[in-house]
């Protein structure tokens, strides 16, 4: 049992007073004076009960006090400390580095994707934070009948952005974004999830000019749905979740005119017209007759492989009137609600 | 592994990807499972639904569910990621609150169509074969060894995340494919894009940013010796082996690495034939010396 002798562990010692491993991390390193990269692997004490952050603090501590990275609170909630561990990024300090230990793993720490890297660890986020800008994260009542106290809203219309009112800010999704590293000009999960939290505020009134923002290029429908987002966000946020619902109500807004929204309808009036997706309808659907055109090249040597179905006799499922009545019912009662009123909303049910 | 499934192929596999339904027949065949047809089901709506008209995507969802359940089914096979998740996805939230359930089946007994009760699970064939009893069925069944081919395994998005939802393995480090193709003899390559989007949700809509994603895998699998690469994913394949002319124009050189189903890796290993297992119906198609560790006896005339 190895004694605590770094200061950093003095505090911690008192409280936890427990047991100690030998713990290896292999740490990518970047020095901006010289422009270069490389990884350095120490090996500390640690608790057993220590985080990856803890054992960053104790590599500062012990081995090079020049290792940089953020961090603040310690426990999840001001989301400094994001960083990739072993490729994936994740909070530093809600990682326990006791089971890479046991499994005699030596884990890789290394700075977020996406961000530009200012040293070792620590990113820029400066294009973070102009994307969160952008999407106005912000209450915007339009000063429609201030209230002489409180707005009050009811719990339900609350549960509509409770998720996405959980972010932190930490960029864990932005880092992994797959749509994000071949576009960086995206929105990406993050800042879309932050406007969803304000298109969903029942006291906002700024709903369709932020549907008409989002609904554009490297908005909502640039999203590839990897689901990158959904997996590391440390807090449930499920950014991926949020962009789909910016989908649906931009469909309820009308702004249904970019190649994406086009996209999607095609599928919606192929399960109603006869149950499987209308191929041969979505490419000039979505892109247009003239650019379909352009494509032709490509279509023909898919038409060589025997992939094109014939468009004259698409597929028709059985019983198919009963999807449309289905879609006719489901119009109507929709026609009767608020807008807001999306609680049997597939995605705001909570996980069982 | 069940001995019956209620199958969902899916629209891909019904319509341009028809080489993916007759090899998944011919597999099931092999693995003596039946398949039992769902003739009036719709599209999953694979995402787009869900993204543009939600509560009409958890109907069709239910729709599809219960016909499952009508036929007597516990599970349903899907063949397609996209499909999995998107039924998963309804499904979940069905069972999670009878008063969402309720609500679906009242619409759906009002327009005719048959309830769900939610007793119904959606499984993918990857992981039907590639663990417990369904992957032992397997291997007496691979009766070839595709020695000496290397083969790439590219899982796509939708069968590892959201893992809430999938959660068949370990989403960043799956082995699916790995053990199923050390099953056939072949030998699995490791390449950092295997977990990463193929773009194909986006290729019409957003083109350049999907082919950004989808030269990451074709460059990475060729880059690392690769022969072949293979996918669960009709969605993927389609991406990976059609587009691929259009990714090798976008990252300015030669690729030419033909993508494979699932279904076909298995079935070659299993000697099924070319007519069953289709190749000809690829865009990027196979080299002689690909076939030739496929073993698959090329058929004269083999109709496409």
């Amino acid at each position: 049992m190895a004694a605590i002798e770094n200061a950093h562990f003095t505090t911690l010692k008192g409280a936890y007073d427990t047991e100690t491993m030998e713990a290896t991390v292999k740490v990518r390193r970047y020095n901006p004076e010289t422009g270069k990269s490389r990884f350095d692997t120490f090996t500390v004490t640690i608790p057993v009960t220590a985080t990856v952050l803890d054992a960053l603090d104790a590599i500062k501590d012990t081995c090079d006090g020049t290792l940089s990275y953020r961090k603040s609170c310690r426990m999840s909630v001001c989301g400094s400390c994001g960083m990739r561990v072993d490729g994936g990024a994740a909070l530093a300090c809600k990682v326990p580095m006791r089971k890479f230990v046991e499994a005699g793993h030596t884990i890789t720490v290394s700075p977020m994707g996406n961000l530009p890297v200012i040293k070792d660890l620590v990113v820029d986020m400066a294009p973070f934070w102009d994307k969160i800008r952008a999407v106005k994260p912000f209450l915007d009542t339009k000063n429609a009948d201030t209230p002489a106290k409180e707005w009050r809203i009811d719990p339900a219309d609350t549960a509509l952005i409770h998720k996405e009112s959980l972010c932190i800010l930490c960029g864990c999704c932005v880092s992994e974004c797959n749509s994000m590293e071949a576009d960086p000009e995206f929105l990406g999960p993050a800042a879309l999830a932050k406007a969803y939290r304000f298109v969903g505020d029942a006291r906002d009134k700024d709903t369709r000019e932020r549907l008409r923002d989002l609904s554009g290029a490297h908005g909502i429908w640039d999203c590839t749905r990897c689901y990158f987002c959904n997996q590391r966000c440390p807090k449930g946020v499920d950014p991926r979740d949020a962009i789909a619902k910016l989908g649906a109500e931009s469909f309820k807004e009308g702004f249904t005119s970019d190649p994406g929204a086009k996209h999607a309808k095609v599928f919606v009036d192929s399960t109603y017209k006869g149950g499987f997706l209308r191929e041969t309808e979505l490419v000039p659907k979505t892109i247009g007759p003239a650019n379909a055109i352009k494509d032709i090249p490509f279509a023909l040597q898919l038409a060589r492989a025997g992939k094109v179905p014939n468009p004259l006799s698409p597929h028709k499922a059985k019983d198919n009137d009963e999807v449309k009545r289905l879609w006719k019912l489901l119009e109507k009662e929709a026609k009767g609600q608020p807008r807001r009123a999306t609680a049997v909303h597939p995605d705001a049910v909570q996980e069982g | 592994m069940q001995e019956r499934y209620a199958y969902y192929p899916g629209c891909l596999a019904s319509l341009s990807q028809k080489e993916l339904d007759s090899s998944t027949r011919a597999i099931a065949k092999k693995l003596e499972i039946e398949l039992i047809e769902m003739p009036s089901v719709t599209c999953c709506g694979a995402g787009d639904i869900h993204e543009a008209k939600p509560d009409y995507y958890l109907h069709i969802s239910a729709r599809i569910l219960g016909q499952a359940e009508q036929s007597g089914c516990d599970t349903i096979l899907t063949i397609c990621n996209v499909c999995t998740l998107n039924l998963r996805q309804a499904n979940m939230a069905l069972q999670a609150d009878a008063a969402v359930l309720n609500r679906v089946n009242d619409n759906l007994k009002e327009v005719g169509a048959a309830t769900y009760q939610g007793g119904v699970d959606v499984r993918h064939l990857l992981w039907e074969v590639s663990a417990g009893e369904g992957y032992d069925r397997f291997k007496s069944i691979a009766v070839k060894s595709l020695e000496g081919l290397k083969v790439a395994p590219f899982y796509g998005c939708q069968i590892l995340r959201p893992a809430k939802i999938l959660g068949f393995e370990n989403s960043d480090r799956p082995e699916s494919l790995e053990r199923l193709i050390m099953a056939c003899g072949a030998e699995p390559i490791d390449y950092p894009a295997k977990v990463k989007c193929c773009g194909f949700p986006i290729v019409l809509a957003r083109e350049d940013v999907a082919l950004g994603e989808l030269v990451q895998p074709l460059e990475q699998a060729i880059d690392a010796g690769a022969d072949v690469i293979v996918t669960p994913c009709p969605l993927c394949h389609l991406s990976l082996d059609a587009w691929q002319r259009k990714a090798a124009a976008y990252s300015g050189r030669e690729l030419g690495i033909p993508i494979l189903h699932l279904a076909q890796l298995l079935g070659a290993a299993a000697g099924i034939e070319e007519s069953e297992l289709k190749f000809k119906r690829h865009v990027t198609r196979l080299s002689p010396s690909v076939k030739a560790k496929l073993q698959v006896p090329s058929v004269v005339g083999t109709k496409v």
